[in-house]
């Protein structure tokens, strides 16, 4: 054979190379691969789980945002309910003030009416006291022909 | 004793011991070479002459160092996979750091050339790319074997003998081959069957460039002029590069044809002429 090939060596280092690739297949490279996958995996797992935590805590967060928006809203409706059985309480107490105050109003202008009513027949009654009064005093005291005539003409009409 | 004169004291010290070397090789007289420059690098090339033992059958001295390669990473996978791989920790040290960047090296070289199969291309491209860079390193030590005549040589890199490279480089091809017809069946094997010339360029390629590196380092050894300094760039220029970038380019050019072969087969839409009436 050209440049001395002999097929007899070239199956010795076959065989030498297929021994060696057996060794560094099994021996080596599986053991390492499977190493550093294991490895992978492991930081991999570690990486999932953060990011599970991380999304966990985001999904918490935000049910907690809406936990406290929900409360603000709560809050803001009793707080609107508050204020509208305040309000509503308020224009009660307003309108019965007011419908005391009217009553009060109108007892007082009764009575001051009433007042005046009495004012007035009391000054009646002591005007008419004061001109009998008068009229007897000019009876008894000055008997004129006046008073004569009337009397005689009042006695006339009677017969 | 102040930091300066320890320096000089080591620097001193190792400066005498480099000349006793020097003068030592010098005037021991070397062995009595048994072939020519010539045999020598004729041999590299062609594997005449030097022949070793192997269990009864008379071979190249790049089957007893592939032999002897795989024997040491055997025991050193043994001891990775019995004391080390059971105590690797999540945040890795050094030792576990290289284990698993040389590993990740070959995997993601498999998996982006290779997107859709990748698992057993990852353990091929594993080995191969292993046995490259350390059976290129391996010259370097050069480790000494008696050969069936009596004389010693040094065993070179497996994959600078012409039949470790044939035998490498049809097997990428045969493994690219295996990858289109568990994908595509019968069109993967066409698509392999397309780049027919690769196994030989794969071969001849790897061949060529650790038989350079080896008659470059040969030459340089055989002289004892050149055996000073110069074998340090050598080593480097010939045996380190040559060992990364052959790993490399082995590894790669089997991942990217790989990929090539096993992507699934999309069938082309044709647009429909338009035959109807126009509004």
């Amino acid at each position: 054979m050209p440049l001395n090939i002999d097929w007899q060596q070239i199956l010795l280092h076959l065989l030498n190379f297929a021994i060696l690739f057996c060794v560094l297949f099994f021996l080596l490279y599986n053991p390492i691969k499977k190493f550093m996958k294991k490895r992978e995996d492991y930081y991999k797992n570690i990486d999932d789980e953060a990011n599970k935590k991380l999304s966990d805590a985001e999904e918490l967060k935000s049910s907690y945002e809406n936990k406290l928006k929900a409360s603000d809203e709560e809050i803001a409706e009793k707080q609107k309910a508050a204020y509208d059985s305040f309000s509503k309480e308020i224009d009660e107490q307003r309108a019965e003030a007011e419908k005391e105050a009217e009553s009060i109003i109108e007892s007082a202008r009764k009575k001051s009416l009433k007042e005046k009513e009495d004012i007035i027949s009391g000054a009646q009654t002591e005007i008419a006291e004061i001109a009998a009064a008068m009229a007897d005093k000019i009876v008894k005291g000055n008997t004129s022909d006046t008073y004569d005539e009337f009397l005689t003409d009042a006695e006339k009409d009677e017969k | 004793m102040t930091e300066k004169k320890k320096k000089i004291i080591i620097f001193v010290i190792f400066a005498v011991i480099i000349a006793v070397l020097l003068v030592a090789t010098i005037l021991v007289s070397a062995q009595a070479k048994h072939e020519s420059i010539q045999e020598s690098m004729k041999d590299a090339v062609l594997h005449t002459y030097n022949k070793v033992n192997f269990f009864g059958l008379e071979v190249n001295p790049s089957v007893i160092a592939a032999f002897l390669i795989t024997a040491v990473i055997t025991v050193f996978a043994l001891i990775v996979r019995i004391f080390v791989i059971p105590r690797f920790k999540m945040v890795p040290g050094k030792f576990q750091m290289l284990l698993e960047g040389w590993v990740n090296l070959f995997s993601n070289l498999a998996s982006s050339n290779s997107p859709v199969r990748n698992k057993f291309l990852g353990g091929y491209i594993f080995t191969a790319g292993t046995y490259i860079f350390l059976s290129t390193i391996f010259e370097l030590i050069g480790i000494q074997w008696t050969t069936t005549s009596g004389a010693s040589v040094s065993l070179p890199a497996p994959l600078s003998d012409i039949n470790a490279a044939i035998s490498l480089g049809c097997l990428s091809y045969l493994i690219i081959m295996s990858g289109g017809i568990v994908s595509n069946g019968l069109r993967g094997v066409g698509k392999t069957l397309k780049d027919f010339s690769l196994p030989i360029s794969m071969s001849f390629r790897m061949f060529g460039a650790l038989l350079s590196g080896a008659l470059v380092t040969e030459l340089v050894y055989y002289y004892t002029a050149l055996s000073y300094v110069l074998p340090v760039f050598v080593g480097v220029l010939f045996t380190l590069l040559h060992a990364f970038i052959q790993a490399y380019v082995l590894t790669m050019l089997t991942s990217l044809f790989y990929g090539e072969v096993s992507e699934p087969h999309i069938k082309k839409i044709r647009p429909k002429k338009a035959g109807g009436k126009t509004e």
